[in-house]
């Protein structure tokens, strides 16, 4: 960034600065970041070495450093994005609209386990878990209670729902939206459809092989977006927040999401379309973490990152296929079960990571997180959070503000270089699916879990409350209880549902999913056609596992 | 000397929910600290107590995340007792459990709960102090 001379007069100058200071002691401990890079007493212009119109530039121009677009947050404030679900969908419907009402610009639908896992809910081994964890959508009646009164034209919807489940529960979203009478060619939102959601950040019941998720999640997006059925959807959401919260690091979080994203283009290349068909609607759903400026660092080198994969891999031609647009989730696991109320300022100074580093998207934690689901309360606290950030604060007064800060600027650059090595590493394996297959990507994790739980054991990693001045379990905290009745109430409504359905045509439908799915091509036409006759999820997830098959993923312990 | 008997443990996960983390954590270290690990994963409650009595364990462990805690432990409990089985077993929980539950766990007979941010020695020392092999 300066010129020779001027650098060698900062270098002899700091040479004196050093000599002068170098009996002056510092704390001892590890002045490193949260994934391992040791950081330096101090960063001048000699650590830069970035050439700034190549490596950094302007916004809206690759390779996108400072932002996907060229006025960020002064056009547009970021979308407020609660993850938010719980009992039955008629009272998801309801605390949706509650925060609506109270200013939150997106939705995102956080599923139960059973919907995650496309079981029923009359399945005794997964019943008692019925809206304990999410909201229940096991048929096209749940889309329905859902949405009731919500502008979903105006207001995008997130379905999170990984690629076993993500063509039944999207037609049925898309189904309903039909029959409302919206055009899908106008509709947004995302399906969230990661592999490795459902694989190694949690792991699945009963799900098939990961050769078969890899292509229903890429079935997904072929028919979303270069077939044209719903161009606007976002079908995947790449989203390392998952696996970040199992305790790898910032530098594998981007691996992972890179290297799945480039097993997700190959497979959808090797059906015939080009990368600019459909690239530009894939997306990231990252998280922000404990080191805050690591965190802001990891967005900066992401996108410089994919632009550079993009240009040099894929060789695209549409700039809008090189920018890097994700959605930003604060973790969950920095949150504790004691003192509960500091969680609030855990994730203000999180969101604030994700807001300086340009997230175009955001969810904010409850303060409740480590207890129990979001009580409303909590909810409209972690809201309230993002909304001084963007009201109060004026961070959002210009563009990128952390550039040509000689730390971030230098961490930007240590955190790309690390990820082209680690993802070196990874596709030495192969491809997504067969990291996840041979067990590589199980022992990755177990290797991170270990080692965060150490450095928590250890007092190297500090969480107040837990491991200094430690203090007893919070009993006072109100424990958001979801509804008891919920499991009645779905096993209800898909009874109704089975009466008023005309099961005969349904048995033809699904019998043509069995062929489709013997000769594995894409699902989403007959799924589309069975959910809208009624199909549940665990009914259309049976037939995948008839055809293809259970699979026991390799833990490692 | 005497050899003492090696602390045998079936770690769970009833139910159907994915968070493997804590289970996997704890496992390990139980694992280090000596004890035999069962790795169960994902179990119904009738296979759970199949697993405990064919692998002849003195420690069931539960790992919940669900915030079903209440439910299948309740499952678990009723399904000793209809085997004549209770009180055979140490049963530990795990996972997101709000501190509110932990007495009505301990009710119905779990003698140890440990919630979120638990450190593994003092699920260790807590098994080393209440524990009586079989």
């Amino acid at each position: 960034m300066y010129d020779d001379e001027y650098l060698e007069k900062i270098r002899r100058e700091k040479e004196k600065w050093e000599k002068k200071f170098k009996d002056v002691k510092e704390r001892d401990v590890k002045f490193e970041t949260d994934s391992g890079i040791p950081v330096k007493r101090l960063y001048t212009p000699l650590d830069v070495k970035t050439n700034y119109i190549e490596d950094i530039g302007f916004p809206g121009q690759p390779p996108y450093t400072r932002g996907p677009y060229p006025t960020m947050y002064r056009g547009r404030i970021w979308t407020m994005r609660l993850f938010s679900g719980h009992g039955t969908p008629e009272e998801t419907n309801e605390r949706w609209k509650f925060l609506y009402e109270h200013g939150e610009t997106g939705f995102s639908a956080a599923v139960d386990a059973l919907t995650f896992n496309g079981i029923d809910p009359s399945n005794a081994d997964g019943a008692p878990e019925v809206g304990t964890s999410g909201v229940p959508l096991y048929c096209i009646d749940s889309l329905f209670a859902l949405t009731e009164d919500v502008p979903i034209d105006k207001i995008s919807v997130a379905l999170v729902v990984e690629p076993f489940t993500s063509a039944p529960v999207s037609a049925m979203y898309y189904n309903m939206a039909k029959m409302k009478g919206y055009d899908l060619t106008q509709l947004m939102g995302t399906t969230q459809n990661d592999i490795l959601t459902m694989t190694v950040g949690y792991i699945p019941y009963k799900n098939v092989p990961p050769k078969h998720l890899l292509d229903l999640a890429c079935d997904f997006i072929e028919w979303t977006v270069p077939m044209g059925n719903v161009p606007k959807w976002h079908p995947i959401n790449f989203t390392g927040y998952n696996y970040r919260e199992g305790g790898i690091d910032a530098v594998q979080e981007l691996a992972f999401v890179f290297a799945s994203a480039c097993s997700h283009i190959d497979n959808i290349v090797d059906r015939g379309w080009k990368v600019d068909d459909f690239v530009n609607r894939l997306a990231f759903h990252l998280s922000a973490h404990k080191d805050f400026f690591e965190e802001i660092a990891k967005y900066r080198a992401a996108r410089r990152i994919w632009a550079k994969l993009m240009r040099d891999r894929y060789e695209v031609e549409d700039q809008k296929s090189v920018q890097f647009r994700f959605h930003v989730q604060t973790a969950g696991s920095s949150l504790t079960a004691q003192l509960p109320k500091v969680n609030i300022i855990r994730t203000a100074i999180q969101a604030l990571e994700a807001t300086i580093g340009g997230c175009q998207s955001l969810h904010t934690n409850s303060f409740d997180e480590a207890i129990c689901l979001p009580s409303k309360e909590a909810a409209l606290i972690a809201l309230r959070t993002q909304q001084i950030i963007s009201d109060e604060t004026r961070i959002a007064n210009t563009v990128d503000p952390m550039a040509g800060s000689y730390y971030v600027e230098w961490l930007t650059d240590e955190i790309e270089e690390r990820v082209w090595n680690y993802m070196d590493k990874i596709e030495k394996v192969g491809s997504i699916d067969k990291a996840l297959s041979t067990g590589w990507l199980y022992k990755e994790m177990r290797d991170a879990f270990h080692k965060r739980q150490k450095k928590m054991e250890t007092g190297e990693e500090i969480t107040l409350g837990v491991n200094k001045y430690p203090v007893p379990y919070d009993e006072v905290t109100d424990v958001f209880r979801t509804n008891e009745e919920a499991m009645k109430i779905e096993i209800e409504r898909i009874e109704k549902l089975k009466k008023r359905r005309d099961n005969n045509k349904l048995e033809e439908i699904l019998d043509e999913l069995r062929k489709v799915c013997e000769r594995e091509e894409n699902v989403m036409p007959v799924v589309m056609k069975a959910t809208k006759e009624g199909a549940t999820v665990g009914e259309i997830c049976d037939i995948y596992r008839e055809i293809w098959g259970i699979w026991d993923p390799p833990l490692a312990i | 000397m005497q050899q003492t008997k090696k602390i045998r443990v079936l770690m769970s996960k009833p139910g159907i929910d994915g968070h493997w983390r804590g289970g996997i954590v704890v496992s390990r270290a139980l694992r280090d600290a000596g004890m035999e690990l069962i790795f169960g994963g994902f179990q119904n409650i009738t296979q759970i107590v199949e697993s405990a009595v064919h692998e002849d364990v003195d420690i069931i462990g539960l790992s919940i995340h669900s915030g079903a805690h209440l439910a299948y432990t309740k499952q678990l409990i009723d399904k000793l007792q209809e085997k004549g089985l209770k009180g055979d077993f140490m049963i530990l929980v795990g996972g997101v459990i709000p501190a509110k539950d932990f007495s009505t766990l301990k009710e119905m007979g779990v003698a140890g709960v440990f919630g979120p941010g638990t450190m593994t020695q003092d699920i260790v020392d807590f098994i080393h102090k209440n524990i009586e092999t079989k």
